[in-house]
């Protein structure tokens, strides 16, 4: 395939995710199959900011959803302390206090690796999770925080489903985009670098220190976003969107996937909502496939679903 | 080019470095013997940073860099050779060298793929350094002399004004040790070259000057020659040397 | 605080220590020979306590319940290390991970197996009462814990520091490379080893179970709370977790008695902040694994 057809085809996918509910509307007018590709789409980007962190800069994080659950908080409270829908304010709102979340987290951890890393972003996000858990003045504690209201864009609203739809896709493609084209930047590829040799990458003159940092925040940044959508998707954030359990699953979900990829974190989104939203009503032992199933990629499939297309695709290549 | 004033850097109770005194001028090449363990390889840590001294201090072209971190001291044109290869691994040989040619214009340039120049730029010292051919073999599958003509090539594409070389003939057989001193030998006469040798055939070949460490001091510092006659050499290495306490 | 109030809420500090310390000695042990956190940690606890229901539900005894579950739970543990763990040796990063699929098949098998609503574990006959001491009466099933937990910890010592497999674990937490080298089979001291945490773990489920009852969730609460005593008494060893233990133990429950709605974020930041700044913990002790 050329490519100028691959772009042509890479459009069409887009124009098709993106008029999804329109031309779905034929075969199900229930609307499950809309939302459930919505939410897989919300927490496809929220995955794809957590490889920034994990396959990109070799950062392995359990605490990505301090920033998830804090964009998430965010949104739902400036929409309703500000009384405004607007979706540039409550958005803007998300985005800062998930990037002053991720500056601050950040600048604490930067300077770990490994499990000490792993178990530091645990902690940091445990904090987070606490303070949402029990300030119930301000985030409803234990209940959550309902009522949020969905947002307006220049006057549209988007409270009804479809449109709700539009704006995630729309942003799930533009985050692809920019995650893209950043890896492919000097700076993706000196986060590269970093992951794969920080020594060397400071005998080279480079402030791994800062880079590290400024991905921290990028990663904390877009997932702040994708935590603004939960809240208008959902109309609703409860504590545990900050939680373990939330960042467990974007970090399983990159993995299944292919970390360090732009389609790995997506497949990976879209294999783990599959099991935890269509399977689990046909079957009882959902979380336990999901468990198994991630198992199974850990011992033999470490690079995820991307890794084992490549890996296939080689084979075909050159026998 | 570099002064060291009474570099000290202890571990516990032993002294790696005890109160090592050398200068280098611009554009010489001086060798660093000693038998193992007198500090050699602790005092190129110390000068490129990753070791903090426990006293004495570091010049640059005159500049005090004691206190500056690894990545600053790259930014002031100090490049390393390491004893054992330091690479990116599942990078093609280009993209590694591309890595430093791209760290003097900073990395925070997103949104566009990284300028053609760099590439070429690469592809050229990886020529240079005798690995034309090779550019896009990844660093993990090249052989051991082709990992240090790679090395030698990341280093010279950080544009040094000093080189520090740590062991770079080690492991090598005869054909490849000879082609690496003869890149080295061929470099430009204006970068300061300091190498960490034990091989005396390669040091005899390329050193102006030889300074030898023994139990962390320097204990003799001359011309090739004055250091090949003197009896305090041959003590040390044939294990006569008293220690001075 | 009255001074009645205040002896009531230590020995509520030292018992929930007690409670702590059974709960992290398996993990800290397993950290300290395999450079593994076992995150399945919580799930082993967890099932422990689902255990001893079903034993006290069939037996009626208590006693049988405490001695069935670390079994169970150990028997576990010495089959999952061979068959999953050991196939990632070196790869810390991974094992961790793996862990974390466990736990994920552990809680929702509970959860299928004996359903998700909150059930309860009653005291053992004997130890259900309560007792009258300085601050009033406290109930009896809580001195019995702390005895438990001084007793335990004195069992583990002596076989730690007096017996061949002490002697081999304490060599292996040291080095274990070494150990290999010397012509010690690590394969099965890794799996013994980790039978042990999980054994331990399951002890803990089983002790905790009647006070603080059992629904889901608790893998999640246990999990974090024995990842704080472990860090900040120590990485790895045995001796941390003690520290951790009687220091996290009284600190908790004053805690959530004085600060209320923020105990609990201040107890992360304690574990941020001894992470940051003596990242072994107090009394602990590790290895730089690449």
């Amino acid at each position: 395939m050329t490519r100028a057809a691959r772009w042509v085809a890479l459009a069409a996918v887009a124009v098709g995710l993106v008029t999804f509910p329109y031309w779905s509307a034929a075969w199900e007018s229930s609307r499950f199959a809309t939302t459930v590709l919505r939410d897989m789409l919300v927490f496809a980007i929220f995955a794809l900011s957590l490889d920034i962190l994990v396959g990109h800069a070799g950062m392995p994080s359990l605490g990505h959803a301090a920033f998830f659950g804090g964009g998430a908080y965010a949104a739902g409270i400036a929409s309703q302390r500000l009384g405004t829908d607007q979706l540039p304010i409550t958005l803007a709102a998300a985005v800062l206090v998930a990037a002053l979340l991720a500056l601050v987290i950040g600048l604490l951890v930067v300077r770990s690796e490994g499990i000490f890393l792993l178990m530091l972003t645990l902690a940091l996000a445990q904090i987070v999770f606490a303070i949402a858990f029990q300030w119930t003045a301000v985030t409803g504690g234990s209940n959550g925080l309902a009522g949020v209201s969905r947002p307006t864009l220049f006057g549209i609203d988007l409270s009804a489903p479809d449109r709700m739809y539009v704006l995630v896709a729309a942003t799930f493609l533009v985050v692809s985009l920019l995650i893209w084209s950043l890896m492919r930047s000097p700076y993706g590829r000196a986060l590269t670098g970093v992951r794969e040799n920080e020594r060397r990458m400071r005998a080279l003159g480079y402030d791994t220190t800062r880079l590290k940092l400024s991905a921290f925040v990028v990663a904390g940044m877009i997932a702040g976003v994708a935590g603004a959508l939960s809240a208008y998707s959902q109309r609703f954030v409860s504590p545990g969107d900050a939680g373990i359990g939330t960042s467990v699953q974007a970090f399983v979900m990159v993995l299944i996937g292919g970390a360090g990829t732009i389609l790995g974190p997506v497949l990976g989104a879209g294999v783990v909502m599959y099991i935890q939203r269509v399977l689990s009503s046909a079957i009882p032992v959902s979380e336990t496939v999901l468990g198994l199933v991630f198992i199974g990629f850990v011992l033999l499939a470490r690079q995820g679903i991307v890794g084992l297309g490549r890996a296939a695709y080689a084979r075909v290549r050159a026998p | 080019m570099i002064e060291v004033r009474e570099l000290r850097r202890s571990f516990g109770g032993v002294k790696a470095l005890d109160g090592v005194t050398l200068t280098v001028g611009d554009g010489e090449r001086r060798a660093v013997i000693g038998p193992n363990g007198a500090g050699k390889t602790t005092l190129f840590n110390v000068l490129t940073g990753e070791l903090p001294p426990t006293g004495g201090d570091v010049r640059l072209a005159g500049a005090e860099i004691t206190r500056l971190r690894p990545w600053q001291r790259a930014r002031l044109g100090l490049a390393r050779v390491y004893q054992r290869t330091e690479l990116f691994a599942p990078l093609s040989a280009r993209e590694n060298v591309a890595l430093a040619v791209a760290a003097r214009a900073g990395p925070y340039r997103a949104f566009r793929a990284p300028p053609r120049s760099e590439y070429a730029a690469a592809d050229a010292l990886l020529e240079r350094v005798g690995l034309a051919g090779r550019e896009n073999a990844a660093a993990r599958i090249l052989s051991h002399g082709e990992r240090r003509q790679l090395e030698l090539a990341v280093a010279l594409a950080q544009r040094p004004r000093v080189l520090l070389l740590d062991e770079p003939t080690a492991g090598m057989s005869p054909a490849e040790t000879a082609r690496i001193t003869e890149l080295i030998s061929g470099l430009d006469r204006a970068l300061t070259i300091l190498i960490v040798e034990h091989d005396m055939d390669v040091v005899f070949r390329l050193a102006d000057r030889v300074s030898v460490l023994h139990e962390g001091r320097v204990i003799a510092d001359g011309t090739v020659s004055e250091i090949r006659g003197d009896v305090r050499v041959h003590d040390v290495y044939l294990g006569k040397a008293v220690s001075v306490a | 605080m009255s001074p009645e109030l205040l002896f009531q809420q230590a020995l509520n500090g030292l018992s929930f220590g007690a409670l702590l310390f059974i709960l992290a000695a398996g993990l800290s042990l397993v950290f300290g020979m395999m450079d593994v956190v076992n995150l399945a940690h919580g799930a082993f606890y967890m099932l422990g306590a689902y255990v001893a229901l079903t034993v006290v539900q069939f037996t009626g005894s208590f006693w049988l319940a405490l001695a069935a579950a670390p079994v169970a739970l150990g028997a576990l543990g010495l089959a999952i290390e061979p068959l999953l763990l050991r196939h990632l040796r070196g790869r810390h990063l991974d094992q961790v991970l793996l862990t974390i699929g466990v736990s994920l098949v552990i809680v929702d098998l509970i959860g299928l197996i004996w359903g998700r609503e909150v059930r309860s574990l009653p005291f053992p006959p004997g130890l259900d009462g309560t007792v009258v001491l300085i601050g009033g009466v406290y109930p009896v099933y809580r001195l019995f814990v702390i005895a438990f937990g001084v007793a335990l910890a004195a069992v583990i010592a002596v076989i730690y520091r007096r017996t061949k497999l002490g002697m081999l674990i304490r060599a292996g937490v040291e080095d274990a490379e070494m150990l290999g080298a010397l012509g010690v089979n690590t394969d099965r001291l890794f799996a013994l080893t980790f039978a042990v945490g999980a054994a331990l773990a399951g002890l803990a489920g089983v002790i905790a179970a009647p006070v603080f009852g059992l629904q889901p969730g608790m893998d999640v609460d246990a999990l974090l709370y024995s990842l704080v005593v472990v860090v900040v008494g120590g990485l790895g060893t045995l001796g941390g977790a003690v520290a951790g233990s009687v220091l996290v133990g009284p600190v908790d429950t004053f805690g959530k008695v004085l600060f209320q709605e923020f105990a609990l974020a201040v107890i992360f930041a304690i574990v941020a902040l001894v992470l940051l700044f003596k990242p072994t913990g107090l009394l602990g002790r590790i290895r730089i694994a690449r």
